[in-house]
């Protein structure tokens, strides 16, 4: 108790030095809360489910075609659903949108439609009401839905009357049975998935109702599925029988399923939904371990020069009877003291650095919103704190532990203050913490080129002054035969006529619809035969990229006609039907270059197929990523191919945001009950797309930032300190003729040796670190010479800079005051 | 109480080129004695002293503290020793600036691992004997040099050694106050404690009963 209160008097005595090493603690603590708190959140903390460890997904491959990780067709779940022993319970799911028009305004709601038994399969009950039954499914057992408490508090004002009440979504009643939790999210949005995307929280939730047309396309696949794996049975269990049913469907189905390329895995649902961010976030921890460490070093060079100046302190307190044991808890308590004031302040800076992340990056990174500090948070930092207490206070208590004490109490003894061996013990901690900024600074360099480069990829469209908006058409009042996707004539019409308007606003280039925005997140492929092509027996055809377009979609986007023309008014749904290419599906299949007025068929080529003429081709776009070289891709006609969700595109002279409104009021100039939904720039589009890279650049730019500062503040603390320990000689120097210049040289020299020991052993490590970053670079190599040189001559500037600021001061010392010094 | 025999202290200067502090110093201090050392600046008075006090180990020859022979124990064991058997007053006072008079006075007794009770009573004790009740909440920084030197003395007495060790204990203070501590040693002696005392002062010295020259490290008079 007594070692607490002559602490806590120690500190309060220096408030300039209490002040700085908190301030230094905190975000150095602060930082790796930080980071804690979104691996804990986001790696650590189980999902949000029942058990969610026993939850998998399931996904399809093509393996020939490059296909991986592919939704499920119904027919294929169907057979999932019956046939698998291995699961307690499986569901299908998608997402979908929902036009609800209660209330003044129509609001496009992201909804998802999925298996009755999704919540018991999730093990999460609703919060009012009930999940839907077993027997809520399929075409007229549908017309329920169970909605989230966001919702009903956002749009009913929590009114609890909601339930068992009619909701109008798309023109048809449906009732509400349930109300789920506030925290309730699912789907989850997925990495890198085929189909997945960065999509809104799911609202409204609605049993599936598969239509027999679906039931007998067994290559239409839209349905992601998840399943609990029983009690007792293993994931390679489970693989295991999953394979010999796709061995049965391989001899049942040969046409579907080719030779042998075609399987189904599972993946833990954890795995899928953050285990890509798993690599940065690690990189993270190692960065802010080194801001943590640099730190250390730092408040113990400070410590030290205290300890100096506490020799004296020390010498009486050992004379007293005070033991080594007594002495090292007096210190640690002061170190351990600021480094849990340091982590106080740290977890607010952290809470702080939480919320500015997620306001930047919560739609578009997954479980983000989850991320909180929580008790796992607190006590892992207060135990870092401790720890970082004990190491940096553990070098000053070893250098004071034995003190020469008939020194340090003789009448105007000066102390040991001056051993060489405290002098060596700071100037390898100095070294360190430029070797270790030095690395970090590399890092975030390297991170940094590689951003700016994907930055400036060339999507192969232009993304600048263009809004993009959603737009769904209900079924029931835009009917069309076949899958619930697809629209009718009413749906052509209505979106010719939505663009036409939209085209004649003031401010607008030109407008079009497409039914995926590239670097979106959403995806889309199908299978075509080519004409006269060899054929492929029963290995698969071609299966590529697809996209549905009206004719201004190119100029809308700026991507250059390569050959032939684009799509025009004459492309009717009457019409000879027509699809362009791009560049990257012309050299693929058509490496001769004849690839106009060739023809593809969805159909088989032998039994009278549709066929479909390539009047076009156009540059190719990067749609899976700026950082993923551009794929095949095919461009049907919306007059030919029509379908009821389509995002309006329209390239403005003025700010494109402006737009919003008259967009919004032209769509319901058409159909007052029809919403526009996620409302954003392309270029917001093409930023999203790169939000997790940029969320490690940012927190890997900030943490290096940090960490030159604090290494920068080492420098200067350490010359300075250096300065007062050679005032006396400075005097005697600058009496025996020494000019200014000698003396900045001669401390200024010294940090020169310091930073270039430093500096070399810093970019050893980095030649051996930076490989770790290789997956996570674009474009720049691990080993980036202009970076390493760049980063170096950077940080040496800094800490020189550092230096000379004591060095003068030193050198405009005047040498009479100098040489009383200590005399 | 002290026997010292063929004590040297020597410092290395360059290879094989000593620089003696003290030379074949042979001293016995009797129990109750109180004796004082004297001598001109770099006589090796204080080094004499300090060794007493165990906080020099680099000397050769030996020193028995009673039965203990102090030049056969290890650091630690002196450390020991030395927080039983002795009391160290310093030119400079020497009190911890942060602490207040009742702290200072706690804090040997606290290394020394006494119960907090018991503390208590010693130091109210203490304050009492020293009628310095008045000045226990007050700062080192708002004391004068002789009460400072008072709470020193209190100090380094309060853990009840047996030998008392005093470095220019009025050096820093003006007459009066000198005579006033000098006079505090007296009554001390007479209740027992051994003292040994360095001084310039040969009036300070004359209130001790006996006086060693030193100088140049060697033992030149020793008087009663």
């Amino acid at each position: 108790m007594n070692d607490l209160r002559y602490a806590l008097r120690q500190l309060a005595k220096s408030p300039g030095f209490t002040l700085v090493a908190i301030l230094t603690l905190a975000l150095a603590i602060g930082a790796n809360s930080a980071v804690f708190s979104l691996i804990n959140s986001l790696l650590v903390r189980p999902l949000p489910y029942r058990e969610p460890s026993t939850l998998v997904l399931i996904w399809e491959q093509f393996r020939s075609q490059g296909l991986e990780r592919i939704p499920v067709s119904p027919a294929e779940f169907r057979d999932y659903e019956t046939q698998l022993r291995s699961f307690e319970k499986i569901a299908a799911f998608d997402y979908t949108t929902f036009n609800l028009t209660a209330g003044d305004l129509p609001e496009r709601i992201q909804g998802a439609v999925v298996s009755p038994n999704i919540f018991t399969l999730l093990g999460v009950q609703p919060l009012h009401g009930r999940a839907f039954s077993p027997d809520e499914q399929g075409l007229g057992r549908d017309d329920v839905v169970v909605i989230s408490e966001r919702i009903w508090r956002r749009r009913f004002n929590s009114d609890p009357a909601v339930l068992g009440s009619k909701l109008m979504l798309g023109g048809h009643a449906y009732t509400v049975v349930g109300i789920m939790p506030a925290a309730f999210e699912f789907p989850l949005p997925l990495f890198n998935v085929q189909g997945g995307t960065f999509g809104e929280r799911v609202e409204i939730w609605k049993p599936i109702a598969f239509i027999d047309e679906e039931m007998k396309a067994r290559g239409s696949r839209n349905y992601s599925v998840i399943a609990r794996l029983q009690n007792g049975v293993s994931a390679d269990q489970a693989q295991a029988e999953i394979n010999g049913l796709i061995a049965n469907w391989l001899k049942q189905y040969p046409n579907n399923y080719g030779e042998g390329n075609f399987g189904s895995t599972i993946y833990p649902l954890q795995d899928q939904v953050v285990g890509e961010m798993r690599p940065g976030l690690v990189i993270l921890l190692g960065a802010v371990a080194f801001v943590l460490l640099i730190a250390c070093a730092n408040l113990a060079t400070m410590l030290l020069a205290r300890a100096s100046a506490r020799e004296r302190e020390f010498a009486i307190r050992i004379a007293l009877g005070a033991g080594p044991l007594r002495l090292l808890r007096q210190v640690l308590t002061e170190s351990v003291l600021l480094a849990l004031g340091g982590a106080l302040v740290g977890i607010l800076l952290s809470i702080w650095t939480l919320d500015f992340l997620k306001r930047i990056g919560a739609h578009t990174i997954p479980r983000l919103s989850e991320v909180n500090v929580d008790l796992a948070v607190l006590l892992v930092t207060a135990t870092v704190a401790i720890l970082t207490g004990i190491l940096f206070g553990l070098v000053p208590a070893v250098a004071i532990a034995k003190p020469d004490l008939t020194e340090a109490l003789k009448e105007g003894g000066r102390g040991s203050t001056v051993g060489g061996s405290r002098n060596r013990i700071r100037n390898v901690l100095v070294v360190a913490e430029i070797a270790l900024a030095l690395i970090l600074l590399v890092g975030a360099g390297l991170l940094m080129k590689s951003f700016v480069r994907l930055q400036n990829v060339n999507p192969g469209f232009n993304p600048h002054n263009v809004l993009t908006a959603v737009v769904s058409l209900p079924q029931i009042k835009y009917p069309a035969s076949g899958p619930s996707y697809l629209g009718g004539e009413n749906a052509i019409k209505f979106f010719t006529e939505a663009q036409r308007r939209i085209s004649q606003l003031p401010g607008v280039e030109a407008s079009a619809i497409a039914a995926l925005l590239p670097l979106s997140g959403s995806n889309s492929d199908a299978s075509f035969e080519i004409e006269g092509a060899p054929p492929h027996g029963r290995g698969p055809g071609p299966d590529e990229e697809i996209r549905v377009v009206s004719p201004d979609f190119f100029r809308v986007l700026q991507v250059p006609l390569l050959q032939g023309r684009f799509f025009n008014e004459a492309d009717t749904s009457t019409s000879p039907q027509v699809v362009i290419i791009n560049e990257a599906l012309a050299r693929k299949y058509f490496p001769n270059g004849d690839a106009l007025g060739k023809r593809i068929t969805f159909d088989d080529p032998h039994k009278d197929p549709k066929w479909i003429t390539i009047i076009g081709i156009v540059g190719s776009m990067r749609h899976r990523g700026l950082d993923v070289d551009p794929q095949a891709e095919y461009y049907l006609p919306h007059t030919q191919f029509p379908l009821r969700s389509m995002v309006v595109v329209a390239r403005s002279k003025l700010d494109p945001r402006s737009l919003s409104s008259a967009i919004r009021s032209q769509i319901q100039s058409i159909d007052s009950e029809l919403p526009i939904a996620r409302v954003r720039t392309l270029d917001e589009v093409v930023a999203d797309s790169i939000a997790p890279r940029r969320l490690s650049v940012v927190l890997l730019g900030v943490f290096a930032a940090i960490a030159v500062l604090l290494a920068t503040v080492g420098v200067y603390g350490v010359m300075s300190f250096l300065v007062v320990q050679r005032t006396h000689e400075i005097g005697v120097r600058v009496a025996l003729g020494a000019q200014r210049r000698d003396v900045v040289r001669l401390i200024v020299g010294h940090a020169t040796k310091l930073v270039g020991i430093g500096t070399l052993i810093g970019l050893a490590l980095a030649f051996l670190s930076t490989r770790l970053l290789s997956a996570l670079l674009y474009n720049v190599g691990a080993f980036d010479v202009a970076t390493f040189v760049f980063v170096t001559i950077a940080l040496t500037a800094v800490a020189l800079l550092a230096s000379y600021i004591p060095a003068h001061r030193a050198a405009r010392a005047d040498p009479v005051v100098a040489l009383d010094h200590n005399a | 109480m002290i026997k010292l025999t063929n004590l040297e202290r020597c410092y290395l200067l360059a290879k094989e080129k000593f620089f003696y502090v003290l030379r074949d110093i042979n001293l016995e201090v009797e129990e109750g004695d109180f004796v004082s050392v004297m001598g001109p600046s770099g006589a090796g008075k204080s080094t004499l002293l300090h060794i007493l006090g165990m906080h020099d180990h680099g000397w050769r020859g030996e020193y028995f503290l009673g039965d203990t022979a102090v030049h056969h124990l290890k650091p630690k064991e002196r450390a020991t020793l030395r927080n039983e058997q002795i009391g160290f007053v310093f030119q400079q006072y020497h009190l911890l600036d942060d602490l207040t008079v009742y702290e200072n006075l706690d804090i040997p007794l606290s290394y020394r691992h006494y119960k907090k009770s018991e503390r208590a009573a010693m130091v109210g004790d203490m304050l009492d004997r020293f009628q310095i009740v008045g000045k226990k909440d007050l700062y080192p920084s708002q004391l004068s040099g002789g009460q400072q030197q008072l709470v020193g003395v209190a100090r380094a007495i309060i853990a009840e050694p047996k030998l008392l060790l005093a470095d220019e204990p009025t050096g820093n203070l003006h007459s009066s106050q000198g005579e006033e501590i000098m006079e505090l040693f007296c009554k001390l002696n007479e209740q027992g404690m051994t003292i040994v005392q360095v001084t310039h002062s040969e009036k300070n010295a004359s209130y001790g009963k006996r006086v060693i020259q030193l100088r140049d490290g060697w033992i030149v008079k020793e008087e009663q």
